[in-house]
């Protein structure tokens, strides 16, 4: 057990560095500086986006495969729990982060690809489209994980 | 995009397959494997649960996997304009599939009489192909002579929308 609850707060901990990471390119590529100032949100945003993409790539695969590997414990323990409790939304919501994880791991390429020359002009319309579409990804699979966890609460 | 950039066609076109292809082998159940968690066995294929639960997720993200590498691989081969226009029309197939597959299923619903055709997904799919043919045949040749990553997200998230969809039940319960 004490593997798993390593693991399981590994991962979080992963997923929060992938969050930041990714809402950052997000915000400093959808909402740019035009002006220098020295003001803390103004320092968010004038980050350079593409300094961040092997980070995220690297990122996600890692807390993915991490996620994935205790989701095999989960499927025969928490996961029975749940359905004896008869905790379907629950069930659902792991369910809905299993394949919105999927589905951004499936983004990866075509985000890399957007970010192969960052400076491009003619791409970077598919740059803040892609980068916007993984970071509502990130965000989603956060906050359902956040919410199934508490579902039980850690250690129970 | 660059013509020549191969490993930015075979990216996207990978991002859009295997979203297609996940959505698929996870309605259909195809996976390539089937996990069995408690005894730690793997088997080839679909196999029933053995000694607990069995798991198909990791068998439907290789047999997606292995389908879109093998299109993105005749992709990067294909010219690129050609490439272009068929990630143009899946991507427009799967908006449009998603929007008449779910009017379907409104007019099912509200419908005073039984029309079980509409529960069908063969009309929306038909439909979607002729809409995204139609659409990709009057888009503006400039749109598809190079290939654009930005169309990308689009079949994921209607791939999403549809996997979304299908867990409904267990809100409703």
């Amino acid at each position: 057990m004490v593997l798993w609850t390593t693991l399981l707060v590994i991962h979080s901990l992963l997923a929060v560095a992938l969050l930041g990471a990714i809402t950052h390119q997000a915000v400093a590529l959808w909402w740019p500086v035009r002006a220098p100032s020295g003001s803390f949100v103004t320092r968010y945003r004038a980050v350079p986006s593409a300094s961040y993409v092997w980070a995220v790539i690297v990122l996600y695969v890692v807390t993915f495969v991490m996620g994935a590997w205790i989701y095999t414990h989960y499927r025969y323990t928490a996961r029975l729990a749940l359905e004896q409790l008869r905790f379907f939304k629950v069930v659902g919501s792991f369910e809905l982060k299993e394949h919105v994880a999927t589905i951004g791991l499936i983004l990866l390429p075509a985000y890399w690809a957007a970010w192969r020359n960052p400076r491009s002009a003619d791409e970077a319309a598919a740059r803040r489209q892609m980068t916007l579409a993984l970071a509502l990804v990130v965000w989603a699979n956060f906050l359902i994980g956040h919410v199934v966890n508490n579902a039980r609460g850690f250690g129970s | 995009m660059m013509a020549t950039d191969k490993a930015a066609i075979f990216a996207v076109t990978f991002t859009v397959a295997c979203a297609a292809l996940y959505t698929v082998c996870t309605e259909l159940n195809l996976p390539l494997l089937t996990y069995h968690p408690v005894i730690g066995e793997i088997d080839l294929l679909w196999t029933p649960e053995r000694s607990g639960p069995a798991m198909y997720w990791y068998g439907w993200m290789l047999s997606a996997l292995v389908g879109a590498a093998a299109l993105a691989f005749i992709a990067s081969l294909a010219p690129e304009a050609w490439v272009q226009r068929a990630i143009a029309f899946a991507s427009v197939a799967a908006a449009a599939y998603l929007v008449a597959y779910s009017l379907s299923l409104v007019v099912y619903d509200k419908a005073t009489i039984e029309l079980e055709i509409l529960k069908s997904r063969w009309p929306s799919l038909i439909a979607a192909v002729a809409i995204a043919a139609l659409a990709v045949a009057c888009m503006p040749e400039a749109w598809h002579r190079r290939l654009w990553p930005g169309w990308a997200w689009l079949v994921p998230a209607g791939a999403l929308t549809v996997l979304g969809y299908y867990l409904v039940p267990y809100f409703t319960r």
